[in-house]
């Protein structure tokens, strides 16, 4: 019986274990999933034709001809649909007909005025004119005001069968007429009463239209954010668009005391038996021609500079100062590291120096790298650089540095630990030839030790290039020029990531380019280590000698 | 400087009335030692102790050019200690201190004043174990050419050539100079090793146990090479293996507990020893 | 051409070439002194620069509440500067991340050190070794991004942004250091302490329990708390996932709070505070807080690693 429980227990000891196994890969899986699959669809996804115009004009990539014509196809498929919206907006959005009434005569005043000035119209006749201009004005407006179809249709009856109408003929004035005639074509098909709620519904389609088509043609002048110059760029984005145009989020009270119960609305009913209702099926069934969407590779996320906010565009500024970061900080770290690995294994023997400056390269591997942060803005930033003159407040220079730092005990540990692995035999035999000790080391141990020390040296710059903390005060900015001097801030995807990630707000609108960056960022460091994996098998077989 | 095969039917150094220093122990039949001229190596009084350690003590010997060497005696007897004290290979060994009188060429290899290289690569040396290095077989080869400067890759190639048909391995590796001299066997590493240390033109030999690492066949092939190479070359080699000290030594030295015991003749040591203890070490009742 | 037995080449140096090599060897030597003077020099300053820094915040006369209080107003008049629910915060992420990532990583450690086939461990090892390779930015924007919302759906928290979420991810992250030591501690612990104790007719969990795991134990100890060190000092994880909230949860049991870090707290308002002012000096003395726990930690596993080589384990395997 206790055999039997002991062999229980052994099985139960061998299965919890290697479900520990199993839990990690699970949580690899579970943290790279989401990063790989949304990150991916930032460089492969379905771009529309906006996506396409939207490279030529922020970007100046791809075929502007082409691109151009195709806008053109999509722009005749959308006609329609703008044409829908612009006709009922005429019964609907008064306010804008009131303007447009205004400016008429408004113009038409002015052009009598110039008449009198220039002396083919009396005074008094030009006064008359204007007053009888104005009276037709007033009904006009009266019949945009007017929520009773019967009044409505009265007043514009005034005005078209005004006995004045032939007196602004030819005129400015004569728009009032023609505004008019639409306005009653309106009038006859929509219900009047229920005008406020139509305005209210017609502004939130026409805006979700903008946002899903872009600005109406010949519309508004060029907006001033580019992400409201572009409709949809990804399919993706223009299929959800549609799916919020056709159906219209509600709350509504379900059971008294309950929260309010979310329902869908179609839009269309909203706008039942009036000539907008046809808008919805057409965009349901029309979307592909005025987007016309095609799978893309968009591989010049890569290197495309980003739009503010990383809205459109790519991560090519971030993984420019990244690299650059990480490579001064190789350059200043890697020379440093291998002789002090080699002074340690060559020169030094066991001694108090050795103890010393063992507990040192420990102490640095365990600093924290907030602490590097700290130590860079205090020493680098605003001590250094300024002492000899060459910058003042954060740099690429100062955050290189601050990494070269953190990575030293990286490149210490791994080329000591390789070269103390250089059998000793090799030594001996080089210098029973009668080479010296430089030569010895730079000719037989070096290479003997290369696959370990480029492996230090490629983990230690994945290292430097994934820290964000020792660059958040002394190198990093979330916006700026392309980085070129290191003598100035740039900057870099770990932070970019961050600052995607946690406060920008118009990043959360575009999620992929938000995994897209982390991706860009993780794929960067795992390749890195990939790639000292491979070189460390290599050149391991090649000394092997296979 | 090419390496000529001396012609051997050329009579002999006859420098025999010179006064020649006499081994501790060795026998005093003069005629075969009067084929070999004067000691190019001589130690007297030698002592090298790794800190409190002693690693051998008081050596008094000779070796004499152009034969060969070999000392014998049972496992940490110090006769590696002394032959590596011969080129100072053992200034590596941290700690170690060298006392007496250890000449080379009539130089105390010992002065202060020596020049390392010089004469390491006069004095090569071969090692228990092949380790060529992770190179090319004609890297390893031309490296010592190349420490002494040479670059020219006409002269390289023509040393290494030389070298690797001295050692007996140019037939087997002429096609592939550039592969990986890991990627010999065991055999052909050691040789390389001795084509390696050819290649610095040395005038001496030093051979760790060279063959303990390998097999029988590699061993009979590096045995064969040794007995070639001793007609231009003076060779100490360090064995435990009597029967190879047999085989192919002139004179053999026996060493124990650190100190050098007899010295002599392979013939008379191996038939007629003066001391107890090396009849007991020869005979395998201890060791 | 000499004789083969000429020696050729003078075997003494001349005077000029002793000296000449004697002061290459020093200047060389002297040369390489002094690089491997940089990584002293490094610690030094860091110190010295943390210190100077944080200098003027300890002569304020606000010291005292540093550690008594949890108030931290750095910026309203009169300013507060109580790191304590700071402190406390680091400690529940940090013991939080420990009670998941020692029994999963040493469990996972003793599977690839003594249950699984030596070619599997090949594989795995370095798959693990890649997770401590991801920068904690892309865990922080997982945690942040996917894990908080996860969390607030499905288990009813205010925030997902809280001390549960900050430990599971940074168990994640530690998990690979404890492997990789605990693994090579074990493994150091050589075959023939399992072979002894199989021989005595134990199973396989009883003999890694009994013997193989106390044998192995500074290694494994040391593994811990280097893992514990990364745990600590982690700033972008915790700064995105920790909620930054400066209370002391309550009731102390209650991980679903959010709580905030001395690093975070670092990371989030060094950026916006003017330089000199006693807050600046303030954050600094934080980072020197942060500083001394690491080093004494650093010390501890050295030592531990210092007597682990002295056990009768590992001292086995180097003979």
């Amino acid at each position: 019986m206790r055999t039997f429980i002991r062999r229980v227990l052994d099985r139960l000891f061998t299965s919890i274990a290697g479900l520990s196994i199993l839990l990690m890969a699970a949580a690899l899986v579970l943290v790279l999933g989401p990063i790989i699959v949304k990150g991916a669809s930032a460089v492969f996804f379905c771009g529309t034709v906006e996506f396409r115009r939207m490279q030529v004009h922020e970007f100046n990539s791809g075929d502007t001809e082409a691109v151009k014509a195709e806008t053109q196809r999509c722009q005749e498929a959308r006609k329609p649909a703008w044409e829908l919206i612009e006709l009922f907006s005429r019964g609907i959005d008064t306010d804008r007909l009131e303007g447009q009434v205004k400016d008429a005569i408004r113009e038409y005043d002015k052009q009598m005025r110039n008449r009198v000035e220039a002396g083919s119209l009396g005074a008094q006749e030009a006064r008359n004119l204007r007053a009888k201009a104005r009276r037709l004005r007033d009904f006009m407006l009266d019949a945009l005001e007017t929520t009773d179809k019967a009044t409505a249709l009265r007043r514009l009856k005034d005005v078209l069968d005004s006995p004045d109408r032939a007196a602004l003929q030819a005129t400015a004035g004569e728009e009032l007429f023609r505004l008019a005639e639409q306005y009653k074509a309106t009038v006859e098909t929509v219900d009047l009463t229920r005008r406020d709620d139509y305005a209210a519904a017609l502004a939130e389609t026409r805006t979700l239209l903008t946002r899903l088509l872009g600005p109406a043609p010949g519309s508004a002048p060029k907006a001033a954010l580019a992400q409201f110059r572009y409709g949809a760029t990804r399919w993706d984005q223009a299929l959800k668009l549609r799916d919020e145009l056709l159906w219209r989020e509600k709350y509504v009270p379900d059971q008294p005391g309950k929260p309010l119960k979310k329902t869908r609305v179609r839009r269309a009913d909203e706008f039942a038996n009036t000539k907008l209702a046809a808008l919805f099926p057409m965009i349901d069934q029309r979307l592909e021609k005025m987007l016309n969407p095609r799978s893309t590779f968009y591989w010049r996320f890569f290197t495309d500079d980003s739009t503010p906010g990383h809205f459109f565009g790519g991560v090519g500024p971030e993984a420019i100062g990244t690299l650059m970061l990480t490579a001064i900080a190789m350059l200043l770290a890697v020379p440093v590291g291998v002789m002090t690995a080699a002074y340690l294994i060559e020169c030094m023997r066991e001694s108090l120096a050795l103890r010393v400056l063992r507990t040192c390269i420990n102490t640095l591997a365990g600093v924290p790298s907030i602490v590097f942060g700290l130590f860079g803005l205090a020493f680098f930033v605003l001590w250094l650089l300024p002492k000899l003159s060459l910058s003042n407040g954060p740099s690429a220079l100062a955050g290189a540095m601050t990494l070269g730092m953190l990575v030293l005990p990286i490149i210490i540990r791994a080329s000591e630990e390789a070269l103390r692995a250089v059998p000793p035999s090799y030594r001996e035999a080089s210098l029973a030839l009668g080479a010296g000790g430089l030569r010895t080391f730079v000719k037989v141990s070096l290479p003997a030790a290369m696959p370990g020390i480029l492996t230090g040296i490629i983990l230690a710059m994945s290292r430097a290039a994934g820290e964000t903390a020792p660059i958040l005060f002394t190198a990093a900015v979330a916006v700026g020029p392309w980085p070129g001097s290191p003598l100035k801030p740039c900057r870099a995807l770990s932070y970019a990531s961050y600052d995607m990630a946690v406060s920008d707000k118009l990043a959360a609108q575009v999620p992929h380019n938000q995994a897209g960056m982390v991706l860009t960022l993780v794929v960067l460091v795992l390749l890195l280590n990939i790639v000292a994996i491979v070189i460390r098998s290599r050149l391991t077989r090649k000394l092997r000698g296979t | 400087m090419p390496i000529e095969v001396p012609n051997t039917s050329e009579p002999e150094d006859k420098r025999l009335s010179l006064p020649r220093p006499v081994a501790l122990g060795a026998v005093g039949n003069g005629q075969s030692l009067a084929d070999h001229g004067q000691a190019i190596i001589r130690s007297r009084g030698f002592c090298l102790c790794y800190g409190d350690q002693v690693g051998v003590k008081n050596i008094d010997m000779e070796v004499y050019p152009r034969s060969v060497t070999s000392i014998i005696g049972p496992s940490g007897c110090g006769k590696s200690t002394f032959l590596r004290s011969i080129n100072r290979m053992n200034d590596l060994v941290p700690n170690a201190r060298a006392e007496g009188v250890l000449e080379v060429n009539g130089q105390d290899v010992y002065d202060k004043r020596v020049n390392l290289v010089n004469l390491r690569q006069q004095v090569g040396m071969v090692f228990q174990r092949p380790n060529p290095f992770p190179k090319s077989i004609f890297d390893n080869v031309a490296y010592g050419p190349r420490v002494q400067g040479i670059r020219r890759a006409a002269r390289l190639a023509e040393i290494v050539e030389r070298c690797l048909q001295h050692a007996a391995l140019w037939a087997e590796v002429k096609d592939d100079l550039r592969k990986s001299a890991l990627a010999l066997s065991g055999g052909q590493q050691q040789r390389l090793c001795i084509a390696r240390a050819l290649a610095t033109e040395p005038k001496v030999l030093l051979m760790d146990e060279p063959c303990s690492a390998l097999d029988p066949v590699a061993t009979a092939r590096i045995e064969e090479l040794i007995a070639r190479l001793k007609n231009d070359y003076t060779i100490v080699i360090v064995t435990h293996n009597m029967q190879q000290a047999a085989r192919v030594s002139d004179r053999t030295a026996f060493f124990c507990l650190g100190e050098l015991i007899e010295c002599g003749l392979t013939r008379d040591m191996f038939t007629t020893p003066q001391k107890r203890q090396t009849e007991d070490y020869i005979t395998g009742r201890f060791g | 051409m000499a004789a083969a037995t000429d020696f050729d080449r003078p075997l003494l140096l001349t005077p000029g070439q002793d000296m000449l090599g004697w002061i290459t060897l020093r200047v060389g030597l002297t040369l390489l002194q002094f690089v491997a003077l940089t990584c002293v020099l490094s610690v030094l300053f860091i110190f010295i620069f943390i210190v100077k820094e944080a200098l003027p915040f300890f002569t304020s006369g606000q010291v005292g509440e540093m550690f008594s209080s949890a108030e931290w107003y750095p910026t309203s008049d009169p300013a507060a500067f109580g790191v304590w629910a700071m402190i406390l915060g680091s400690v529940y992420v940090t013991v939080g991340a420990m009670v998941i990532a020692v029994p999963l990583g040493l469990l996972a450690a003793v599977f690839l050190s003594d249950i699984v086939p030596f070619g599997i461990r090949q594989v795995v090892k370095p798959v693990i070794e890649l997770l401590a390779a991801i920068p904690s930015v892309a865990y922080g924007f997982f945690a942040v991004l996917v894990f908080a919302p996860w969390l607030q759906d499905n288990l009813g928290v205010d925030s997902g942004k809280n001390i549960l979420n900050c430990s599971i991810i940074l168990a994640v992250m530690a998990v690979p250091t404890i492997v990789s030591i605990s693994e090579d501690a074990l493994s150091a612990a050589g075959r023939d302490l399992r072979e002894g104790a199989y021989a005595l007719g134990a199973t396989r969990a009883e003999a890694l329990c009994m013997v193989v795991i106390p044998a192995a134990g500074g290694g494994i100890l040391s593994g811990v708390i280097l893992g514990m060190m990364r745990a600590i000092g982690e700033t972008m994880l915790v700064w995105m996932a920790s909620g930054n909230a400066n209370q002391i949860p309550h009731p102390w049991y209650d991980i679903t709070q959010s709580v905030r870090t001395m690093t975070a707290t670092i990371a989030g308002e060094m950026g916006e505070t003017a330089k000199n002012t006693t807050h600046y000096h303030a954050l600094f003395a934080i980072g020197l807080v942060l500083l001394a726990i690491t080093f004494g930690l650093n010390l501890t596993s050295e030592a531990l690693m210092t007597r682990g080589r002295g056990r009768p384990g590992t001292a086995r395997r180097k003979a």
